[in-house]
C-alpha cells in the first residue's frame, strides 16, 4: 500500500513536470536549426519549409514547429530504452535465482516499456510527417526501433502461448534478454551509421532548450516508474486474491 | 611435443574428446534419421519450389523492362527464411513427439553440446536445400543477365547467413515446440530477431549477383556484419540454451 501511495505521488509530480516541460517548450525554448535533410524525391510538408536550395535539391530546413515534439518524444524514447533494459536485468536475475517475483517484475517492466515504445512511435510518426514530409522512412533508427517493438510484442505472444508456468517464465526471460540487445543498438545506431534521424546532443543545444528537456525527462521517468509500481502492486493484489480463493476452496 | 602432451591434464583431454564424440553421435543420429525418412529435405525442398511458383505470380505483371536480378537476393533469402522455419520446426517437433529430447536431457551430455549438434544438423539440411534451390531459382528467373561477382561469393554468404539462421533458429525452435502455437510462435520470434542478418545477407548476395563497381567492398561490408551477427547471436544462444532446454 505504501508503494502505491509513492506511485500516486510520483505520477502527479511526473505529470506536473511533463506538463511544465510542454509549456516551457512553447514559451521559453528557442528554435534551433539542426541542419538540413536531403531527400531524393520532392516532399510536401504540413508546415512551410525553409531553405529550398536553388538547384531544386529538395533540401528542407526542418520546420520550426515540429521541433517542439522533441521535449516529449525524446524523454519517452529514452524512458522506453531504460525500462526495457530494466526488464532484461530482471530477466537475468530470474534466470539466476528462479524466483517468480523477478519474472513478474520483468513482465511488468516489459509492459510499461511497450507503452512508452508505442508513444514514441506515435510522436515519431507525427514528427516525421511534419519534418520529412513522409509518414515512414526505412532509415536505421526507425527500422531498429520498429524491430524492437515487434520483438516486445512477440514477447507477449510467446508468453500467451505457454501454459506451464515455470517454462513460460524461463522462455520469456530468455526472449526478454534477446530483445533487449536491440535497445543499445537502436540507441547507438544514429551515432554510428549515417542516418536522417537527428542526434540533437551532438549538434549542440542551447541552455534554454536543455532545461525543458531535463524537466520533461525527469518527469517521464517518474511517470514510468509510477506506472511500473502501480501495475506491480495490482499484480501482487491479484496474486493474493488468487491465493485467498484457493484457500477458500480448500 | 611429447612434453606438452604430458603436461596436459588427462582428465580434460578425455573430456574434450568425449564431448566431441557426443556431438558427433547426436549429429549422426539426425543425419541417419533424415537419410531414412528423407522428410526434412523433401518437405523443405518442395516448399522452396512452391515459393518459386509464388514468385512467378508476384512478378507476372512486372513487364519485360523489369530486371529480376535487382531483387533476386531478396527473393532468395525470403525463400530460405520461410523454408528454414518449416525445417527447424520439424526438426524439434520430432525430438519432442518421440520423446527424444527428454532422453537427450536424461543422458549425461552437456547442454551446449546438444545445442551445437542440433544446430549443425539443421545447418546441414538448410545448406542442402539452399544448394538445390539456387540453380532452380537461377534457371527460372535469372536466365538473361548472368552473374556479376566471383564464384565463391554466393557459397560464402550462404554459409554465413545459414549459420546464423540455424543457430538462432535452433534456440527459438526449442522454445516454440513447447508452446501451443508452434510454428506461428516460431515465425513471430524469428523474423524480428533475424532482421539484421537477413538485411546484411541480402546486401552481400545482391552485390555478388549484380557485380559492378564497388560490389566487392559492398560484399565484404555485408559479410562482416553477417559474421558479427553470427558471433554475437551464437554466443547468446549458447549461453541461453541451457535454460531453454531444461525448462
Amino acid at each position: 500500500m505504501k508503494q502505491l501511495k509513492i506511485a500516486i505521488v510520483l505520477v502527479l509530480i511526473g505529470g506536473l513536470l511533463t506538463t511544465t516541460a510542454f509549456f516551457m517548450a512553447f514559451y521559453t525554448a528557442e528554435v534551433q536549426s539542426f541542419g538540413e535533410v536531403a531527400f531524393e524525391r520532392p516532399i510536401e510538408t504540413v508546415f512551410p519549409s525553409r531553405g529550398v536550395s536553388p538547384e531544386g535539391l529538395n533540401l528542407y530546413g526542418r520546420p520550426w514547429f515540429s521541433q517542439k515534439i522533441f521535449y516529449f518524444h525524446v524523454p519517452v524514447a529514452e524512458a522506453s530504452f531504460l525500462i526495457l533494459l530494466l526488464s532484461a536485468i530482471f530477466a537475468v536475475r530470474f534466470l539466476m535465482t528462479r524466483r517468480r517475483d523477478y519474472d513478474t517484475k520483468s513482465r511488468i517492466a516489459m509492459e510499461t516499456s511497450l507503452i512508452f515504445v508505442v508513444l514514441t512511435m506515435i510522436t515519431g510518426v507525427l514528427w516525421t510527417k511534419a519534418s520529412w514530409g513522409v509518414w515512414w522512412e526505412w532509415e536505421p533508427r526507425l527500422t531498429t526501433y520498429f524491430i524492437m517493438m515487434l520483438m516486445m510484442i512477440a514477447y507477449f505472444v510467446l508468453r500467451n502461448s505457454i501454459e506451464d508456468e515455470e517454462r513460460r517464465a524461463v522462455y520469456a526471460a530468455v526472449f526478454a534478454i534477446l530483445a533487449a540487445i536491440n535497445a543499445p543498438i537502436s540507441f547507438m545506431i544514429t551515432r554510428l551509421i549515417p542516418s536522417s534521424h537527428p542526434v540533437v546532443f551532438q549538434s549542440g543545444m542551447a541552455s534554454s532548450n536543455l532545461l525543458p528537456f531535463i524537466v520533461g525527462q525527469v518527469g517521464m521517468l517518474m511517470v514510468g516508474y509510477a506506472i511500473y509500481t502501480m501495475r506491480m502492486s495490482e499484480e501482487r493484489l491479484s496474486e493474493r486474491l488468487a491465493e485467498a480463493k484457493e484457500a477458500l476452496e480448500d | 611435443m611429447a612434453e606438452e602432451y604430458l603436461r596436459r591434464d588427462p582428465a580434460t583431454a578425455r573430456r574434450s574428446s568425449l564431448s566431441m564424440r557426443q556431438y558427433k553421435a547426436i549429429l549422426r543420429k539426425d543425419i541417419v534419421m533424415e537419410l531414412r525418412t528423407k522428410e526434412m529435405v523433401t518437405s523443405m525442398g518442395i516448399y522452396s519450389l512452391l515459393t518459386m511458383v509464388v514468385y512467378q505470380i508476384a512478378l507476372s505483371q512486372s513487364g519485360s523492362a523489369f530486371d529480376p536480378r535487382d531483387i533476386a537476393a531478396g527473393l532468395l533469402w525470403l525463400a530460405f527464411i520461410f523454408t528454414s522455419m518449416l525445417g527447424l520446426n520439424r526438426s524439434l517437433v520430432h525430438e519432442k513427439d518421440q520423446g527424444c529430447l527428454e532422453a537427450l536431457l536424461l543422458s549425461p551430455i552437456d547442454r551446449p553440446i546438444i545445442f551445437f549438434a542440433k544446430a549443425t544438423g539443421n545447418l546441414v539440411f538448410l545448406l542442402i536445400v539452399e544448394t538445390l534451390t539456387i540453380p532452380v531459382f537461377a534457371f527460372m528467373f535469372l536466365q538473361d543477365g548472368g552473374y556479376g561477382g566471383e564464384w565463391w561469393m554466393i557459397p560464402l554468404v550462404l554459409l554465413g547467413g545459414s549459420i546464423g539462421v540455424a543457430g538462432v533458429g535452433t534456440l527459438l525452435a526449442t522454445m516454440s515446440v513447447n508452446t501451443t502455437g508452434k510454428d506461428f510462435v516460431l515465425a513471430v520470434l524469428m523474423v524480428p530477431l533475424m532482421y539484421p542478418l537477413l538485411l546484411m545477407a541480402v546486401l552481400a548476395t545482391s552485390a555478388a549477383i549484380l557485380g559492378g563497381d564497388g560490389s566487392v567492398a559492398q560484399f565484404w561490408t555485408g559479410m562482416a556484419a553477417v559474421a558479427g551477427y553470427d558471433a554475437v547471436m551464437l554466443m547468446a544462444a549458447f549461453a541461453l540454451y541451457e535454460f531453454v532446454v531444461g525448462a
